[in-house]
């Protein structure tokens, strides 16, 4: 591996399409996606997303069904956890091995079953680039595209509202599994939350730091596949539960 | 008035748990109070059983009918007490296993995707190589 001496480069320095002949313009991009028994979907979506952006790392977080095997004949780089650790663990090891890839500058999450797009990417990439903000969110809820089944929305837009740090940000949604960060920003990032109750956790750090925050609307694919493994609504009440322990025992 | 003593005591042991919780002393002197709660809980249990009558007496005192009411009520005290020991114990042992396994998990990803990728990452890796080359090149240039 070449020395990793990278960090010194100016920050959000544009890099020009010059640099390399056969180089994609989004070299300096890493997606960073956790997966947990998606071996149904994950190559497709992995090998989709390559089209646009050539970094990936797919955190495997002890999957118990083939997942590792159909990420291994991507070309993305693939990370296993040994034992399940929860999503918020998965992104915090995507964040810290691409944090660690010689010339990499900004950090997307994104979801392993589908729901994300890259075109989305490109566009809070381009907010990146022009150096307009830290963290880039993305939110369902900016413009409507009727996508959002609507028991949904009431329950993330309450969660939305409640919350006193996304509020602080003026959030419009505070769970959105789609965020770009700079290396400045991913830097300063440690997910300890391991669970779901990570985007919160997510969100207080950027309240509580200097980094400047902007939302873009996304669209989400609520896909079949994606409807039967994304949260269930009765799983909020675990994350209200694990955010209030967190703030309490706080040191 | 009736209950006055075993409410002070209720909610006195109950706020001090919420302490415990919020505001977590050194390890070591949190680790010699819970030794000497222990001992305590042993002398004041073997009492307890040589002399059953004199836990009825202390229950009249605090305002409670019967002496195993007030064992009963000190228990979900000790309850309480332990659940949250054991919720901190285990969020830091889950700590540990994430840092472990995180450690583990890059090690052995990038020994494997340099080996699968190789080319691939290394052709990756150019251009910001080439970019420090350059701006090291013209600066370079620049002196001369």
């Amino acid at each position: 591996m070449p020395a990793q001496d990278v960090t010194p480069i100016t920050e959000h320095s544009y890099v020009p399409l010059s640099a390399g002949a056969t180089v994609s313009q989004y070299d300096d991009v890493w997606l960073v996606i956790p997966a947990y028994n998606e071996g149904q979907v994950i190559a497709e979506v992995v090998e989709g997303a390559r089209k646009t952006f050539p970094n990936i790392v797919v955190v495997d977080d002890g999957s118990t069904d083939d997942s590792a095997a159909h990420i291994a004949t991507t070309g993305a780089h693939l990370v296993r956890h040994p034992v399940n650790l929860g999503q918020g663990a998965a992104l915090q090891t995507g964040l810290k091995y691409a944090i660690a890839q010689p010339g990499s500058r900004y950090f997307a999450t994104f979801d392993a079953d589908g729901q994300h797009q890259t075109k989305d990417v490109e566009t809070m990439v381009g907010v990146l680039r022009r150096d307009e903000a830290d963290v880039v969110l993305g939110s369902r809820f900016i413009e409507q595209n009727g996508q959002v089944p609507w028991i949904k929305q009431v329950v993330l837009r309450t969660a939305a509202a409640v919350s006193p740090t996304a509020r602080k940000l003026k959030l419009t949604d505070a769970h959105n599994g789609l965020r770009v960060l700079s290396r400045k920003a991913a830097e300063q990032l440690n997910i300890t939350m391991n669970g779901m109750a990570h985007a919160s956790e997510l969100v207080g750090f950027l309240a509580g730091s200097d980094l400047r925050v902007t939302e873009v609307p996304v669209d989400i694919l609520y896909t079949e596949y994606s409807r039967s493994k994304g949260q269930s609504l009765i799983n909020g009440v675990n994350i209200i539960f694990d955010i209030s322990l967190r703030e309490r025992g706080r040191r | 008035m009736k209950y006055f003593w075993i409410q002070l005591v209720l909610i006195v042991g109950s706020v001090s748990m919420a302490l415990v919780f919020i505001r977590t002393w050194s390890q070591a002197k949190n680790r010699a109070w819970k030794r000497i709660a222990f001992s305590l809980f042993v002398v004041v249990n073997v009492y307890a059983v040589l002399r059953p009558t004199d836990v009825t007496w202390l229950a009249h005192q605090l305002g409670v009918g019967r002496g195993t009411d007030l064992v009963l009520y000190v228990m979900v005290l000790a309850m309480g007490f332990l659940t949250l020991n054991t919720f901190l114990r285990f969020r830091s042992l889950e700590k540990k296993i994430t840092d472990l396994a995180r450690t583990v998990a890059i090690n052995e990803g990038t020994r494997h995707n340099d080996e699968r990728l190789g080319a691939a990452s290394a052709a990756g890796s150019t251009p910001a190589a080439d970019a420090d080359a350059d701006a090291k090149a013209d600066s370079d240039s620049v002196k001369a």
